[in-house]
């Protein structure tokens, strides 16, 4: 530090002294934040979409022949039906992801500064929130342009039956999102994250109705499917973009996710509020 | 009366069954330095979370800028900086996206903050690097860095916890100028330090901390008048000698601390004749001396005497 020393505090006084501004700024700014992270350092979003187009691969030629067994919806090719829920496994995968960027910005330095400022630590876990959901969205269509041009994804939903279970997929990623970053709040620990995210979402996922009809499962399987939330959202995604009846499926999911963002935002404050 | 930007009264901080801060008491007048002073574990680091609102404290209260860190936590972040003893930036973002950011999230708009940012990274002299990200930076420009962040917001009060540990001795020398600067200016400045070269040249005043109690303040001119003594440096010829060393000179009714680097036992006496206690003691132990040293008291013996757990106690 051979700088000639100006005053630091003093130099070129343009402006008041800054004292804090509101919570929809504070937002703003850190989900702008979170999301320059993303531009700059694209790898979390190609590594993170490997999973998924694995299992879109593999599922796609090993169960194909399901769509021929009586319990198949009739007249849809099996890659319709497991594209809505590569869907929601891609976006319960992204939420997991969430929890981790938050524990890597533990480490990262600049939360600690962040608790030095005068702005509400809420404000920091939502732009999480918000910037995860973006990365979700975009994640979540690159998936089904893959599906689409290699796969041959054409659901009788068409465009508007994949951009509505899109979104559901979306809200499901979002709730499920919340209750990681609390795991993250409190645990503070990526590996351990990673693990407990992989230990939840593969019997989530398998013992559902996701890549195989309900009706074709063992009988205890079935049990635990038909009480299994992801089997709802799964049908709800399914619904929408086969264009079958929705029923109270999509309800019911949205409210799921929503309950979710509630218990796992409200623990993810407490659990945050803990000193670094 | 001048103004006090920093009170700290009879704070108190405990995590589970260990006491980290124990009965702290510190005033700081505006446009002054306070230097903490102690070794790891002091609690310096301690009192330092507790006056930026990052730990509540026990018991006990404090103001900052006038504001209560507890009750008002919201508006003493509004006048505070921090630098800690770890560059708090963001490693992803560039130097001036991390100046930016902090700027905007205290309420400047996106010109100003870059205004603001770039007029930071030139006193800093990073504007060289001003596009790179932080990742990439030296431990010296992140420490430079993390400064500039933290005066920002051009806060009233700034807390520098070990400012130059680990940065070479150009850089430190640095470090001082920029601290005098902002003091020059009427910053009020809390700083935490090891090094007493760092303390005699920055601070007003200095508060010792030993095992989170705080055990000497004053001018470092006071310091060395109130401890007023003379001490004997005694090298050993052993350095394994020191235990026994120092039990056979508490024996006798003296308080020897024990200098680790220097392999060294330093004894504060009162009058001259001691020193031949000093020799006897050690004689009837067979302890071998190396080296033996009357010295007028510096800041150094007050630290020892005074931040060093009693050996013998």
């Amino acid at each position: 530090m051979t700088t000639a020393v100006a005053n630091p505090a003093a130099t070129g006084v343009t402006h008041p002294s800054w004292r804090g501004t509101n919570v929809a700024t504070q937002i703003m700014v850190l989900t702008g934040r979170s999301l320059r992270a993303i531009i700059r350092d694209p790898r979390m979003i190609i590594f993170s979409l490997l999973q998924p187009l694995v299992m879109l691969l593999l599922f796609s030629q090993i169960f194909a022949s399901i769509a021929k067994t009586p319990g198949f919806p009739h007249g849809t090719s099996y890659i319709d039906f497991l594209m809505p829920a590569i869907l929601v496994n891609t976006a319960m995968g992204a939420a997991v992801q969430g929890g981790v960027g938050l524990v890597n910005d533990m480490k990262n330095g600049v939360l600690a500064r962040f608790r030095s400022l005068p702005i509400r630590l809420g404000s920091v876990l939502v732009a999480r929130s918000l910037s995860d959901m973006v990365r979700t969205g975009v994640q979540l269509i690159i998936m089904v342009i893959f599906a689409a041009l290699f796969f041959g994804f054409a659901p009788a939903g068409g465009l508007p039956g994949v951009a509505a279970a899109w979104a559901l997929g979306l809200v499901v990623g979002w709730g499920l999102g919340w209750i990681f970053i609390a795991a993250g709040a409190w645990l503070r620990n990526a590996e351990i994250m990673q693990m407990v995210g992989f230990l939840l979402m593969f019997p989530l996922m398998f013992a559902s109705s996701a890549y195989v009809p309900v009706g074709n499962l063992p009988g205890w399987l079935q049990g635990v499917a038909r009480v299994n939330p992801m089997t709802y959202a799964v049908n709800a995604s399914r619904a929408l973009s086969l264009n079958l009846p929705v029923g109270t499926g999509v309800v019911s999911a949205l409210a799921t996710s929503a309950g979710l963002a509630i218990v796992g935002a409200t623990l993810a404050i407490r659990g945050f509020r803990k000193p670094l | 009366m001048t103004e006090l930007m920093i009170e700290a009264d009879r704070v108190s901080k405990t995590f589970g069954s260990v006491t980290a801060l124990d009965d702290v008491s510190v005033a700081v007048p505006r446009g002054t330095v306070l230097g903490l002073l102690g070794h790891n574990g002091a609690g310096k680091t301690t009192l330092v979370n507790v006056l930026t609102t990052l730990l509540p404290p026990t018991s006990g209260s404090a103001t900052v800028a006038g504001f209560d860190v507890d009750g008002q936590a919201h508006h003493v972040r509004g006048r505070i900086g921090l630098t800690g003893q770890f560059a708090a930036v963001d490693e992803q973002l560039s130097g001036l996206d991390n100046l930016v950011l902090i700027a905007r999230l205290l309420g400047a708009t996106r010109r100003e903050a870059v205004t603001r940012g770039n007029e930071l990274l030139e006193i800093f002299g990073l504007t060289d690097a001003a596009r790179r990200a932080a990742r990439t930076y030296s431990g010296g420009m992140r420490r430079r860095l993390d400064l500039a962040a933290s005066l920002v917001g051009r806060p009233d009060v700034i807390f520098l916890d070990e400012p130059t540990t680990g940065l070479d001795p150009a850089s430190r020398i640095g470090m001082w100028e920029i601290v005098e600067t902002l003091v020059g200016d009427g910053t009020t400045v809390l700083l935490t330090t090891q090094y007493l070269d760092e303390a005699d040249r920055l601070t007003d005043s200095i508060t010792v901390l030993s095992q989170g109690r705080v055990v000497a303040s004053g001018t470092a001119a006071e310091l060395k008048a109130q401890v007023g003594q003379r001490t004997v440096v005694v090298t050993l010829s052993q350095p394994s000698d020191a235990g026994a060393a120092v039990a056979a000179l508490a024996a006798v009714g003296l308080q020897p601390a024990l200098d680790d680097e220097r392999h060294a036992v330093i004894i504060p006496v009162d009058r001259s004749a001691e020193l031949a206690v000093v020799v006897r003691a050690l004689d009837q132990e067979d302890i071998e001396v190396g080296e033996l040293a009357l010295t007028e008291p510096t800041l150094d013996d007050v630290y020892l005497s005074l931040a060093h757990s009693p050996v013998a106690a």
